[in-house]
């Protein structure tokens, strides 16, 4: 287990080296970051500054040096438009992400497991059509329409929930539906199919062909073995998670990390948008590290080399 | 005694050949069995010839503007004319017409970008679990990276800095979706590589693009396709999403996101500007999940015996 | 095995329950300030009078010399005084300068208001005046240094009297000075405690003062009972963010907010039906125009076609179509309110498709011709769709339009670099309030490369007006320009847009020709 640790640990720093790679390509050798720095009003004369004071007259790989030593000292560049440095400004945003990625996240599997459980025990029934069918449907809904039509009928028709904004329980209700929804149908889908695999191999059938009741074989046997890549399927879904709330949060003026992307992109704050996708990396790197983890200490079939 | 070996290993694409010819046929009998799979199928024929024929099946032009008939309803409702059989957007255009020509941009966006990622990442899967080692280690780092930063971020981040267009967003797509293809024929590479007839190959000297080419490719094409279809769907959705963020394919292309997305001004006034174009991404979608997952159930044998 | 399963869910919920207090613990500093949602900003239990007003977007910061943004500044109103203050007529009013007089064309003397306290407790003086405008007139990083620049020296004659020393005449300084970046920085608490506590927690001499800022959610202020101006009329402003159009809307409508600005045409009407929210429309200083490129070799260096493209297009059109009826066609950029406006070409077009095509065909292009227009998406108010209408436009009458969408950056890094085609459609603001900065990119020097326009006699006027202390002849000069530009055409002008807000019945609201939203204008019913 410490062995395994250790690894994990040992890869993770070429992973984050690479991501360091693939930011430093995006600013520098698509665009132009200077101009995209530079206020309206600049002149050749700023121009000229600026490209000096951030050194992008030197050759590539002095450049490439210098910002993995800023990166290394958690410099991360100055946002131009809050004038701070770029990933306090990150950091204060993620717990609100957090809380609704989380609510997300609860939303999802209240839903997807009993409908994946449900679904997989009666294939192929209409029931199964149905539960297939609306996952699919949910995957197809762009997430931004979805949200739209929540406030419509919730808040404004029904006048039941908040708009939008931050702060009480009921206000983290729509956005975490939004959100949720998606993740919910991509688990749904998933749980199924690994509960089909369970359910079809050796030990259930025997269970099965020894006479125990059909519901007692699918609690005890097929459903907590099942949980096991359940929780390897949630924190795949931590990416996807993440990638939602650019969305979700700026349709409910959540303040949170991922408004704070699409603002920095829009104004071309670039300082934030790298910071940002660092931050995002580690957390996808370490979500997945832990799920990995925790799937090793469940299932004591697979080894640790 | 070369030549004795040579003849098993010449043997096997023949018998493989058999083999996919049965599997088609079974597929075919299995498709016809499958509901989803047949709607699924039809669904996709009819976006493909609607797409395919735009130009014959569209009423009018897309870009036709006419001020004086702007957000006329469908023709089913009051103040709807046959003209406009799903109304007329914001602009007068034509609202059917528009999702037809719509459907031509929304597969090339899917089928191009899933083309680029599928060879960028079939091949580097091939690589990476074919030759193992050091390879392997820098292939499968380079994955974890790309992993690492949701898919949509990485979109954003790219079409921001190069500004959005048709031609860019399917190359951005292809380059960050990759990831998908390379993990899971990695995964196939290394237990078929074990298999007798790829270890019969390498025993008498092939060489290992020969191999790698020959022998490995094309069994791991079915999982090519399955991971593809759903692709195409989450690309679909993804451009919405795009336009939604203003960073979508830009007029006058005609595409569904960017039609959903500048409907949404009229949600509340005039639905109809954004329920159709929405309307096609879900069934277009739909139609692709179903046959993918008919797809994986027929060429997933690892399924197919849990469907017994 | 299954004894390890349990385990593992037990830890996983474990985990999430770990996550979840985490994240609730920070929840009871976050809800404390939330008003009830159906209530929102309404006078809660407390009998609290509280303003909530949405915005698309978040301030920007509180530096006030380092944004170039309308809606900030509209906030900052509440919260900082300039010297002088325009009125809703645009006329300038004293403010915390009481009277003013120039001792010489380049010396302004104001006098200034005596016993004004800053919300921590300084007292307002000449130092203050001196710290504020010295640092946007020295500071060339700050976004507001090109306003500022003209100011020389601010001398300090006694603690309520200061000298304004311009470079040169300066006939459009009271303006300069009622405008954003002149609010008044408490100098004593910015260099005691420096600047960055000053941009955590602002201190002005606003009659609202500084609570609490959640960046991207909202921006608390509450009344300051020492205001030296009438008693604040609320107790609380809430000014929130909100970027999306149709939630922006959702919340006025289900009076989660009092005012909601931005408001697209399209919902204009469900506002106005839906029971207990109204609309206000207003005009604004920004006017949409298309931008010509008259570089000889060019279609457009043609006069003629220059004349065909305004013949051929609709303005009317363009405004009942697409705004709704919110705009007024013009012919100038000079729009009422500003100094030196040219009433006789606003309100106004030529459209006239016949007579554009016998120009074109007089012009040697009887088969038509084409060009290419560049037009931002997303930037103003249903840009992409009026782009869109004139292409349209011009196609019937046979000018066939190559159009080009740029997402802003993409758009602004072709407008630093002066890279267009024949046309594009850009819309500007004028928050001087003065025709000077209207005629700014049509002075020969400026023009180069964008428009190619040079016309002696119109460098010669705005030379001129520059620095004409007269007012009379100033206008007079300015009107000239606006005439001659109307019949060059270096810029089509098109329209100027209207502010939509969206307003609950429980309040009066009457939006101004600045955009600013001064809380003690609006009041409850």
């Amino acid at each position: 287990m410490r062995q395994y640790i250790v690894k994990a640990l040992l890869q993770f720093i070429p992973v984050m080296f690479l991501i360091t790679l693939i930011v430093f390509s995006l600013m520098h050798v698509t665009g132009d970051p200077v101009s995209l720095m530079l206020s309206d009003t600049a002149t050749d004369e700023d121009r000229e500054i600026l490209t000096k004071a951030l050194g992008l007259d030197q050759p590539m790989h002095i450049q490439y040096l210098k910002f993995m030593g800023n990166l290394l000292q958690g410099d991360f560049g100055t946002s131009f438009r809050y004038n701070q440095p770029a990933l306090p400004i990150v950091l204060e945003r993620l717990p609100a992400s957090f809380e609704l990625a989380i609510a997300a996240m609860l939303v999802a599997t209240v839903i997807s497991i009993p409908l994946g459980i449900w679904s997989a025990t009666k294939r192929n029934s209409i029931l199964d059509v149905f539960v297939t069918g609306g996952a699919v449907l949910g995957k197809a809904m762009p997430s931004f329409w979805l949200g739209i039509m929540l406030i419509l009928l919730f808040a404004v028709k029904w006048k039941t929930l908040p708009v939008s904004g931050h702060g009480s329980f009921k206000h983290l209700i729509l956005p975490a539906i939004t959100l949720g929804t998606g993740i919910a149908a991509e688990m749904t889908r998933l749980i199924r199919s690994s509960l089909l695999e369970i359910l079809g191999q050796d030990y259930i059938r025997t269970a099965r062909s020894k006479g125990l009741m059909e519901m007692l074989v699918i609690y005890k046997h097929a459903f907590r073995n099942s949980l096991i890549p359940v929780v390897t399927i949630m924190a795949l879904q931590t990416s996807v998670l993440i990638g939602g709330t650019l969305i979700t949060e700026t349709i409910f003026s959540w303040p949170g990390m991922g408004q704070l992307i699409i603002q920095a992109v829009n104004t071309r704050d670039m300082a934030i948008v790298q910071a940002a996708v660092f931050v995002i990396a580690l957390l996808v790197i370490i979500s997945n590290l832990l799920a990995d983890l925790l799937y090793r200490f469940l299932d004591p079939r697979i080894k640790y080399n | 005694m070369s030549a004795s070996l040579e003849t098993p290993a010449a043997s096997v694409p023949m018998q493989q050949t058999n083999r996919r010819a049965g599997k088609l046929r079974r597929g075919v009998r299995s498709l016809l069995k499958s509901k989803t799979g047949t709607l699924g199928l039809l669904i996709i024929v009819a976006i493909t010839f609607m797409a395919v024929f735009a130009g014959q099946l569209a009423p009018q032009d897309p870009a036709k503007q006419n001020v004086a008939q702007r957000l006329k309803p469908p023709m089913w409702l009051e103040g709807g004319k046959p003209d406009f059989p799903l109304g007329t957007d914001n602009l007068g255009r034509d609202i059917l017409s528009r999702i037809i020509y719509g459907s031509q941009v929304s597969l090339l966006v899917g089928i191009c970008s899933v083309i680029i990622a599928g060879l960028i990442g079939v091949f580097l899967g091939l690589v990476s679990g074919y030759f193992g080692g050091w390879i392997d280690m820098v292939i499968m780092r380079i994955v974890d990276a790309f992993l690492a930063i949701p898919n949509i971020l990485f979109t954003l981040v790219i079409l921001s800095v190069l500004g959005p267009g048709l031609v860019t967003l399917i190359l951005v797509l292809g380059i960050t979706n990759w990831t998908n293809y390379a993990r899971i024929v990695r995964g196939e590479v290394l237990s078929i590589k074990e298999r007798d007839f790829v270890r019969a190959a390498r025993s008498v000297g092939a060489r290992d693009a020969r191999i790698i080419f020959t022998h490995i490719l094309p069994n791991v094409v079915s999982s090519f396709i399955v991971i593809s279809t759903l692709s195409v769907a989450t690309t679909i959705i993804l451009e919405a999403s795009l336009s939604f963020l203003g960073l979508g394919i830009q007029p006058p292309t005609v595409s569904w996101g960017g039609m959903l997305s500048d409907g949404r001004d009229y949600v509340a006034t005039s639905w109809w500007i954004a329920t159709f174009p929405g309307l096609a991404i879900t069934l277009t979608v739909l139609g692709i999940i179903f046959l993918g997952d008919w797809l994986r159930d027929v060429l997933d044998p690892r399924m197919k015996q849990n469907g017994k | 095995m299954k004894r390890l399963a349990s385990i593992g869910l037990a830890v996983f919920l474990a985990l999430s329950g770990l996550l979840a207090g985490c994240t609730s613990s920070s929840a009871p500093q976050t809800t404390t300030e939330q008003p009830p949602a159906q209530t929102g900003g309404d006078t809660a239990s407390s009998g609290e009078k509280v303003l909530t007003i949405a915005s698309g977007n978040d301030i920007e910061s509180f530096d006030i010399h380092n944004h170039n943004n309308t809606s900030t500044e509209a906030v900052h109103v509440n919260m900082f005084n300039y010297l002088v203050k325009k009125d809703r007529s645009q006329q300038i009013q004293p403010d915390l300068a009481v009277s003013w007089e120039n001792t010489d064309p380049t010396t302004w003397r104001f006098k200034l208001r005596e016993g004004v306290k800053f919300h921590n407790g300084d007292p307002f003086t000449a130092a203050d005046v001196k710290f504020t405008l010295e640092r946007a007139a020295r500071d060339n990083t700050l976004l507001e240094y090109g306003n500022y620049k003209q100011i020389k020296e601010v001398k300090i004659i006694d603690d309520h009297t200061v000298d304004i020393i311009t470079d040169g005449p300066q006939p459009v300084m009271l303006n300069r000075l009622s405008r954003l970046g002149s609010g008044m920085l408490p100098s004593k608490y910015i260099k005691e405690k420096g600047w960055d506590e000053f941009l955590n927690h602002p201190v002005g001499t606003g009659p609202y003062k500084f609570s609490e800022w959640k960046k991207a959610d909202r921006l608390i202020l509450v009344k300051n009972d020492d205001y030296f101006g009438d008693k604040p009329k609320w107790d609380k402003l809430i000014f929130r963010a909100i970027p999306e159009d149709s939630t922006r809307v959702a919340e006025l409508l289900t009076g989660g907010v009092d005012l909601a600005v931005n408001i697209p045409p399209t919902d204009m009407q469900r506002i106005d039906d839906n029971q207990g929210t109204h609309t206000a429309t207003g005009p604004t200083q920004r006017v949409m125009q298309l931008t010509l490129r008259m570089t000889a070799g060019t279609a457009t260096a043609d006069p003629k076609v220059r004349e065909a493209i305004e013949l051929s297009i609709d303005k009317q059109a363009i405004v009942d179509n697409l705004l709704g009826g919110g705009g007024t066609i013009t012919r100038t950029r000079v729009t009422p309110g500003n100094f030196g406006a040219d009433p006789d070409l606003y309100g106004k077009q030529l459209y006239d498709p016949e007579r554009a095509k016998q120009l074109l065909a007089e012009a040697g292009h009887p088969g038509g011709l084409e060009i290419t227009m560049s037009s931002p998406s997303g930037r103003y108010l249903k840009d992409k769709e009026t782009a869109e209408l004139i292409a349209a436009m011009l196609g019937e009458v046979g000018i066939k339009v190559k159009l080009e969408f740029l997402e802003w950056s993409k758009f602004n890094e072709k407008y630093k670099g002066k890279t267009f085609g024949e046309v594009f459609m850009i819309a500007y603001a004028n928050s001087m309030f003065d025709a000077s900065l209207a005629f700014d990119r049509i002075y020969s020097e400026r023009a180069k490369g964008e428009t190619d326009y040079n016309n002696p006699e119109v460098d010669k006027l705005l030379d001129e007006a520059e620095t004409n202390m007269n007012p009379d002849e100033r206008a007079e000069q300015y009107q000239k320009v606006q005439r001659i530009v109307a019949e060059d055409r270096p810029v089509i002008y098109l329209f100027q847009t209207n502010a939509n807000f969206g307003v609950s019945d429980r309040i009066n609201f009457e939006p101004r020709l600045d955009e600013m939203l001064f809380a003690d204008e609006i009041t409850l019913k």
